[in-house]
């Protein structure tokens, strides 16, 4: 079980040597990346089969926790690491001639596995600011065009201004915690929950989320994702809101569960999610390009995933889990098939009749996105609306009534864009760029993998709800890491 | 395998079939033989309109803990038969000469048939629901198909309109999913009984607002005052046959589940105990079928294109047939239920009669038609069967359910409800006359003098659907038995009836009787007329005078603008599109917070604020935790 530190070790290996190799070889600094992921994709598979329905501690470095590096293996985390696998092998730049690019992927892999894998909050913060750095360099070293772009520049310093200001609040709320408990083992904290009762706990709380927030496109903080998403690749764009966004709210929803199990934090989450879907959505409604669109209804989706969360117990997390891989797979191939749609929307007229596959599977992923029966997308927002209305309270409601107004305004757009594609061409016309064959095939194979999940909805359904119970639940994670602490402390 | 499960099955394999040739010519043969069978897998299952057992599917879904089943009541056996009749008059329609000119035009027929066999599914998905969740879904696939076939209209505004209809329809979805979950949560079941049950446990508040989602959801599908503004156009500018299909059968899908839920499980009781002194929840909703009839129906009289004039027409009938149904007695609601299928009949057969006349002239706009009649005699005919319905007179079927809705509205002591629908009839009266008149009477335009009539294979279902308006007409007898199913299944009282019409205590009405006293007096006429020295004369067609002189033919006096201009002066001020305006409002307030939240996400320097925000925690933890002591 220990080999699964090769998850880590080996991506960041990889960083290191790629540089190297590329003086000697730029072929074979090209594959080494791919390889490496595909020997993590082998390692998950059978962590996968080997953990079953249980979970593993790996403990590191000789010393036990609270003291030791601990990693945490369960379902949840070795999904989200097969998709950092697979999503990077998708994106995997095999076009730049440039070979730090290879060590900068790399380095966000290695600082992925790391996030999803770690069960201390030191190393989480670690893996967080590495992921951070790695984004940086990525986003610089690739602009949209070879010419030197001010505002793509512009952008990408602003995200950074803005994202080290959000590691800034994440440090302070983790300074806090350990200030409170004298400890940064996620067990070890969900032993000791009451000690962060009260407005401090609280408030270390908000910081996490805010400052994890920044790259979860939360709220307040996400002003960031339509400039950056703007200028960047499309298929770095699929990667960000693709899957960092879903590593940063990992993070935030392995301290809520493990550790603050309390109302006003779910309330806090629940408040930014609803500001984040009305907003997401009013603005996406009048955007004028396609990009500018995805981005904002991104951060729609991202805050109807911190609702779901809101949802206290298993529950949340399940459905919250159904909502990050749906939005993973469809603002994934969205954003992978915005290669062929760029630039002003108008300009997108006779697009239909041009390609008319294109058209067919960017409507199969807006009409999940939409939550349309008897695409997957309605089956998880039915099972939300349901679970909240459940949970009673006023809020909860307001919820509802958010979500359902946001998915108005939705339709509203997407199909205002989607009479675009469907017009006939004119002048203004721009012929659809097909230079990116190989992300408009990804994105073909995202919406298969969509309408075959159609058809099993109740299985995958029942086997996120397995993987759900067992990692919302502190007393599994408290035992494996802690063995000798029993729930029993938890005074 | 119950009989509902062919049913289900031979749709299904038409959808198919349907989808798999529809780019080749075998399609338009096929498609009218598919109907055929659909409507024989029907009447196999008539019994349930015979007061027999419903029909129950033998496959159920059982998805993340929800059960899905379906089943055939008479409610829904009632409605699909009018959609399969509609549909095969429709795929008739254009199986011959009509498809291949559209083609020619380069109109997408393949996606037309496609679009017709995909309404046409998704409604009998809808009608066989048998819970809340299959009713859903069905009711999102009915909207989505009825876009499908909107969409396929060549012009800006149709399609800017589809995408009107489809915000509509979303916001209807979400009503009825709020409404679902409201009933799910109490007893976590969606059993359609539970609605019933749930309703009574819960407080005045929840009724109030489950009874509003519920009617929100179910009205703007079927057009009602004020979500009316997307059905018209939408309808009117669908190719040919889709208008005449969508404009029978489709928006009657609101009437559907208003009906299933609404009348059946929270019934005259639930709505008459919501409300304060004389306004409850069932008057309210009377006002709102009555608003319903009139103001589309002025509207209409105004509109100078045939289809929409129809199309307006379409949206105000439906007005009756909430009207009747909302009375809750025997012959209140066989007339509100009634008028669906009459409303289908001649409202199809009108449709296609315009599309007919397009197919010839190639425009439906009442200026620049008239005078057809001797070019198109038969068309004619069809159109003046389908305006007598659609006006309510005897001897046509439209009379029948609309003489059911007056009789209740007045033995239940409605008189301003009466004299509401009485304004409707009006002016629907004034605008098919303005209709006829403007495509088939008067003046006989130059380049229309080689029109001829349309081909048999659009001839037959106009004539069908006539021959059908008529007979129901004469004998409502015939759908009477269907209708007594309804109410009886749904719990209404039951209406007694004969092949004529009805037995009610308070006078019954005899349609046998009365359209041969009316083809009695017609019959005197003609034989006082023709015996009894009355003299005819042939005139030419061009052969006209306006103040003793003669009229040349390139001298037009035939128009549709100001047609009647006494009556425009009286009410012409009242159209000022206050819902056009209520609509509009919404757009500018969504816009003005769009644009208020675009200015936060545009804000210059957020790390400031992020900044700031740190310092303030600092400070507060520093006091609160004494950290820096």
């Amino acid at each position: 079980m220990n080999s699964l530190v090769l998850l880590v070790v080996l991506p960041l290996f990889a960083a290191f040597i790629i540089p190297v190799v590329a003086k000697f070889s730029p072929k074979l600094s090209l594959f080494t990346g791919p390889v490496v992921l595909c020997i993590n994709l082998l390692l998950i598979m059978s962590a996968w089969i080997k953990v079953g329905s249980g979970s593993e501690a790996i403990f590191l470095g000789g010393f036990l926790p609270p003291v030791g590096i601990v990693f945490y293996i369960d379902h949840f985390s070795l999904l989200f690491s097969g998709l950092i696998a697979g999503m990077v092998l998708i994106v995997w730049p095999w076009d730049a001639k440039e070979s730090r690019l290879y060590s900068l992927y790399m380095l966000l892999s290695a600082a992925s596995f790391g996030l999803v894998l770690s069960a201390d909050l030191f190393n989480l913060y670690v893996f967080y600011e590495l992921l951070a750095v790695a984004t940086y360099g990525i986003i610089a070293a690739s602009p949209i065009s070879k010419v030197p772009n001010s505002s793509a520049t512009a952008a990408s310093l602003r995200y950074l201004f803005i994202s080290s200001a959000g590691s800034v609040m994440l440090l302070l709320g983790i300074a806090i915690i350990y200030t409170l408990t004298g400890t940064l083992n996620i067990a070890h904290l969900a032993t000791m929950t009451t000690s962060l009762d009260g407005f401090a706990g609280l408030s270390a709380f908000a910081l996490i989320a805010i400052g994890a927030g920044v790259k979860a496109e939360m709220f307040p903080v996400n002003s960031w994702v339509a400039e950056v998403y703007g200028t960047i690749p499309r298929q770095l764009s699929a990667l960000l809101a693709g899957l960092v966004s879903k590593l940063a709210v990992i993070l935030i929803i392995r301290m809520l569960l493990m550790v603050f199990q309390q109302q006003a934090a779910f309330d806090l989450l629940l408040v930014v999610g609803m500001l984040g879907v009305i907003s997401g959505e009013m603005v996406a409604w009048r955007a004028k390009d396609m990009i500018r669109m995805l981005s904002f209804s991104s951060i729609a989706q991202l805050g109807l995933i911190f609702i779901a969360f809101s949802i206290a117990g298993s529950k949340g997390l399940w459905i919250g889990m159904a909502l990050m891989l749906h939005h993973l797979l469809v603002k994934g191939g969205l954003f992978l098939m915005a290669d062929r749609f760029a630039g002003h929307m108008g300009k997108l007229k006779g697009l239909a009749k041009h390609s008319p596959m294109a058209a067919a599977v960017f409507l199969v992923f807006v009409l999940s996105l939409l939550g349309v029966p008897p695409f997957p997308g309605f089956w998880i927002k039915l099972l939300l609306i349901l679970n909240l209305a459940e949970q009673g309270g006023g809020l909860y409601h307001v919820a509802i009534a958010t979500i359902l107004l946001a998915t108005v305004i939705e339709t509203a757009y997407i199909f205002k864009f989607v009479r675009i594609l469907y017009q006939k061409a004119d002048a203004d016309s721009t012929p659809i760029n097909k230079n990116y064959s190989s992300s408009y095939t990804f994105a073909k194979l995202f919406a298969l993998i969509l309408l075959v999940s159609m058809l099993f909805v109740s299985p995958i359904s029942n086997h996120l709800k397995d993987i759900a119970n067992h990692s919302a639940s502190p007393h599994i994670y408290i035992n494996k890491i802690l063995p000798t602490k029993q729930l029993g402390d938890r005074s | 395998m119950t009989f509902l499960d062919h049913l289900f099955i031979v749709v299904f394999i038409s959808l198919i079939a349907i989808s798999a040739l529809r780019n080749l010519r075998i399609v338009d043969k096929l498609a009218p033989v598919l109907y055929g069978l659909i409507l024989i897998m029907l009447v196999r299952m008539s019994s349930v309109a015979y007061g027999g057992d419903v029909y129950l599917s033998s496959v159920s879904l059982d998805l993340l803990d929800f059960k899905m089943h379906w089943q055939f009541t008479a409610l829904s056996w009632y409605f699909a038969i009018i959609t399969v009749v509609a549909a095969l008059a429709s795929a008739v329609f254009m199986s011959g000469d009509w498809g291949r000119q559209y083609r020619e035009q380069g109109g997408n027929y393949g996606m037309l048939q496609l679009a017709l066999i995909v309404n046409v599914f998704s409604m009998i998905l809808l009608l066989g629901s048998g819970d809340l969740l299959s009713l859903f879904i069905g009711w999102e696939f009915v909207s989505w198909a009825s876009f499908l076939m909107m969409v396929l209209s060549p012009t800006k505004l149709a399609k800017k309109s589809a995408v009107k209809y489809i915000v509509y329809a979303m916001t209807g979805a979400m009503a009825l999913m709020v409404a679902i979950v409201m009933i799910y949560s109490v007893n976590n079941s969606l059993e359609f009984k539970q609605i019933g049950e749930v309703f009574t446990q819960m407080s005045t508040s929840s009724q109030l607002a489950l009874v509003l989602l519920f009617f929100v959801a179910f009205a703007i599908k079927m057009g009602l005052l004020p979500f009316h503004l997307w059905q018209a156009i939408a309808y009117a500018e669908t190719p040919g046959p889709g208008a005449a299909f969508l404009g029978a059968i489709s928006s009657r899908m609101g009437m559907f589940t208003i009906v299933l839920v609404i009348v059946q499980f929270i019934g005259l009781g639930g709505l008459k105990q919501l409300g304060i002194s004389f306004v409850n929840m069932q008057t309210l909703l009377a006002w709102v079928a009555a608003l319903t009839t009139i103001i589309p129906t002025y509207i209409a009289l105004q509109q100078h294109d045939a289809k929409r004039l129809l199309a307006w027409h379409g949206v105000g009938q439906g007005g009756y047939m909430l009207l009747g149904i909302i009375m809750f007695d025997s012959i209140g609601s066989a007339g509100g239920l009634m008028h669906v299928l009459n409303h289908a009949s001649y409202q199809a057969a009108l449709f296609m009669t315009v599309v007919a006349v397009m197919y010839r002239t190639g425009t439906s706009d009442l200026n620049k038609l008239g005078g057809l009649v001797t070019q198109m005699p038969l068309t004619f005919l069809v159109m003046l069967i389908g305006i007598i319905g659609l006006a309510g007179l005897p001897p046509m079927n439209g009379f029948v359910s609309k003489w059911l809705v007056y009789r209740s509205l007045l033995v239940n002591g409605q008189p301003l409800l009466f004299v509401a629908a009485v304004l409707g009839t009006l002016g629907t009266i004034l605008s098919v006359y303005k209709l006829i008149h403007n495509t088939f009477l008067g003046q006989l335009r130059l380049e229309h003098q080689n029109v001829r009539e349309v081909p048999w294979s659009m001839l037959v279902p106009m004539l069908g659907l006539s021959i059908i308006v008529f007979i129901t007409g004469f004998m409502p007898g015939l759908i009477l038995p269907w209708i007594a199913s309804v109410q009886e299944s749904v719990g209404l009282p039951v209406i007694a009836h004969h092949l004529g019409g009805i037995e009610y205590a308070k006078g019954g009405l005899d349609m046998i009787w009365v359209s041969g006293i009316l083809f009695y007096g017609f019959g005197v006429g003609a034989l006082i007329f023709y015996f009894l020295g009355g003299k005819s004369k042939r005139v030419h067609q061009y052969d006209n005078y306006a103040g003793g002189h003669f009229l040349t033919s390139d001298v037009r006096y035939h128009y549709s603008n100001n047609f009647y201009p006494g009556l425009m002066h009286l009410i012409g001020g009242w159209y000022r599109g206050s819902f056009k305006w209520l609509e509009n409002s919404i757009v500018s307030v969504v816009s003005f917070f769009s644009i208020f939240f675009e200015n936060i996400y545009r804000a210059k320097q957020p790390v400031m604020l992020l900044l700031i925000g740190v310092v303030l925690a600092l400070f507060a933890l520093y006091r609160n935790l004494g950290v820096g002591a």
